[in-house]
């Protein structure tokens, strides 16, 4: 299968600070790829590669088939991009940013409406951007990184910051782009959006790539396989931990889940962040 | 290039210009301030002259001197040299500029000797007053004499400030390139506040990211730039009368300021970092392309180095055409120098911004 965007071997280097230094890596159409790491670890920088804003030192980026920055304009026009800045006009409507953006890209029938209503802006679509709150905005930029209806989509922090309602309309945009079948390229250093969201995740540090894989796969190959059980008992509680590797293990879970006065039960596998800090040595902060 | 793009991004800014009450304030305040102010200047030239007399022989009676001449001559008597000297200097009573007869004057006349009159002459005092001055020190020989003196007075200038050889104008024709070019520069700074709100904000990163190319933002921003200085300054110049004869050629150099006003415009907007740096560089840019506009209020000829500021040139032509009535083959060279300080300043405004957008 052609891949969406296919990344070889790019670095680039700010003065004597090299950013990204020597990244692979492939998206499909339909995929949601999380590109997790800390604040500068390179990846706003691969975004910026991506959208053809910054020039690889080395390496190469074929997006869609086509090389970038060789053919950009080509590519940019079937490309969505979600900046980590909020980059609206802001003396202007939600409507007339939506509308401006449809005529850099040659949209001619072009009905915000429809747009707005995806991203719940409907009821504002005539309020000047500077009137809308931090979601508002982040929201108005998804629509506009839809405007296209693009095949590759470039999401850079989409939720950083934003209120759960905001997070969650976000995150079923982008799951639907890519039902449609659009490669989405989501930088976080959320774990857990990129583990609820992401088909498969990579971990980026000092502008390299330590591991891709899917969130299960690394969980599985870097977290324990354990439960653990609490319960009442008398006027205390009981817990056990019983490893799920171990002879018995299912027998074992069976007898302490069926005792009286049965609290919670949890499974004790690695979060992404956990990974995050085995491979990097360090956390996301 | 995307003529599409271009447009749709003028037009955008269009309506961000109108949007911001700042800019449309400016924008109109200067048209209006400064069309009153150019029609409440006197658009006469001072008909009296004042001259200053020092004469130990005359002693008051020198007052009596202005009716031996034609009528529109004040004379003002001083006590001596100094006190005559520095009324010229300071422009003290009204005074343009002072005799000082010798104090045994018609004793010299009479023994057929030629005394010699000295003459306080201001820098930038037209010619033929200074004329008028000359020819009336000879007629004072000749009233003191009663007849034809058998020597004529030798009379000394002594100019006072820097010479300047000019033409008398009235205020109106004086104040008429610095209002222009005052406009030019508002809207230069309008301009450069608009590109650096959307470098700052990085709009301009977001615009990059669809098909728009750089050259295609660069000229959208040029038209746009040019466009309102262009329509500003001819509307202001339409008010003030600043087409003259020549109506074709005074918009050509209007036309190229708008162009270099632009390219300045360019350039501070992708040096400043918020509103007041904006503010500061722009100001920067434009207190010494003032500068040849303030010297055209006075008359007489500008030092070199006002005359290599790129403004020079639109000021020189504009008094020229309104002024002299001077056409196209007059002031070829003023045009041409104006324009390739367009081409250069709006090359390295386009230039610069590229460079700022580039690094985003």
């Amino acid at each position: 299968m052609t891949q969406a965007i296919d990344v070889h071997g790019i670095r680039f280097s700010y003065r004597d600070v090299t950013a990204v230094d020597g990244i692979s890596f492939s998206v499909a159409p339909g995929e949601i790829f999380g590109f997790l790491g800390p604040n500068g670890a390179g990846k706003s920088t691969t975004i910026k590669m991506l959208t053809g804003q910054l020039r690889p030192g080395d390496g190469s980026i074929d997006i869609l088939g086509m090389p970038m920055p060789g053919r950009r304009e080509e590519i940019q026009a079937r490309l969505g991009v979600c900046f980590e800045e909020k980059n609206l006009y802001l003396n202007m409507t939600g409507r007339e940013n939506l509308a401006f953006f449809a005529r850099l890209f040659a949209i001619e029938e072009f009905e915000p409406e429809t747009l707005l209503e995806r991203v719940g802006l409907l009821t504002r679509v005539d309020d000047r951007v500077s009137e809308y709150s931090k979601g508002m905005r982040q929201r108005l930029m998804m629509a506009r990184a839809l405007i296209n209806r693009p095949d590759v989509l470039l999401l850079d922090e989409p939720t950083d910051g934003l209120d759960p309602v905001s997070g969650i309309a976000i995150r079923d945009l982008v799951r639907e782009e890519a039902a449609r079948g659009a490669a989405v390229l989501l930088t976080t250093h959320d774990m857990h959006e990129a583990d609820t969201l992401s088909d498969r995740v990579a971990f980026i540090n000092q502008g390299k790539i330590l591991a891709i894989d899917t969130p299960e796969n690394l969980k599985l190959r870097h977290g324990r396989r354990s439960v653990r059980i609490r319960a009442r008992s008398g006027d205390g509680v009981e817990e056990a931990v019983i490893d799920l590797d171990e002879d018995g293990a299912e027998d074992r879970i069976r007898e302490a889940v069926s005792v009286e006065g049965l609290m919670t039960i949890h499974t004790e596998e690695a979060t992404l962040e956990d990974i995050f800090v085995e491979y990097a040595g360090r956390g996301l902060a | 290039m995307n003529l599409a793009a271009v447009g749709a991004i003028i037009r955008k800014d269009f309506a961000e210009f109108g949007r911001n009450r700042f800019f449309v304030f400016i924008t109109i305040m200067v048209l209006v301030a400064w069309g009153v102010v150019y029609w409440f200047l006197p658009d006469t030239v001072q008909e009296t002259v004042t001259i200053g007399v020092v004469s130990a022989e005359l002693g008051d009676a020198a007052g009596g001197i202005g009716d031996v001449d034609a009528a529109g001559l004040g004379v003002v008597t001083f006590g001596s040299e100094a006190e005559l000297r520095s009324a010229v200097e300071e422009g003290r009573d009204d005074v343009a500029a002072g005799i000082v007869f010798p104090d045994d004057f018609s004793g010299s006349i009479a023994r057929g000797e030629a005394p010699t009159v000295t003459l306080f002459v201001p820098a930038g005092l037209p010619g033929d007053v200074e004329m008028l001055i000359e020819g009336l020190v000879g007629e004072v020989a000749y009233a003191m004499a009663g007849s034809a003196p058998p020597v004529d007075p030798i009379t000394e200038a002594v100019v006072l400030g820097t010479d300047r050889v000019g033409e008398q104008t009235s205020m109106q024709q004086q104040m008429r390139p610095l209002l222009l070019v005052m406009v030019l520069m508002v809207e230069t700074f309008a301009l450069s506040a608009l590109v650096s709100v959307e470098v700052q904000s990085r709009t301009v990163v977001a615009v990059l990211a669809t098909p728009t190319r750089v050259g295609e933002f660069l000229a959208a921003k040029g038209i746009f730039g040019v466009g309102l200085a262009l329509s500003e300054v001819v509307i202001l110049g339409l008010i003030i009368g600043a087409f003259g004869t020549s109506p074709l050629l005074v918009l050509v150099m209007l036309l190229f300021g708008a162009i270099m006003a632009t390219g300045f415009g360019l350039i501070a907007g992708a040096y400043g970092k918020d509103f007041l740096g904006t503010l500061l560089v722009a100001m920067l840019v434009m207190i010494p392309l003032m500068i040849p506009a303030f010297a055209a209020l006075f008359p007489g000829s500008s030092p070199m180095w006002v005359k290599i500021l790129p403004t020079y040139a639109l000021v020189q032509g504009v008094i020229n055409v309104t002024v002299d009535g001077s056409g196209w083959a007059d002031i070829a060279p003023a045009v041409g120098l104006l324009a390739a300080w367009g081409v250069v300043v709006m090359a390295a405004g386009a230039g610069i911004l590229r460079r700022r957008v580039a690094a985003l």
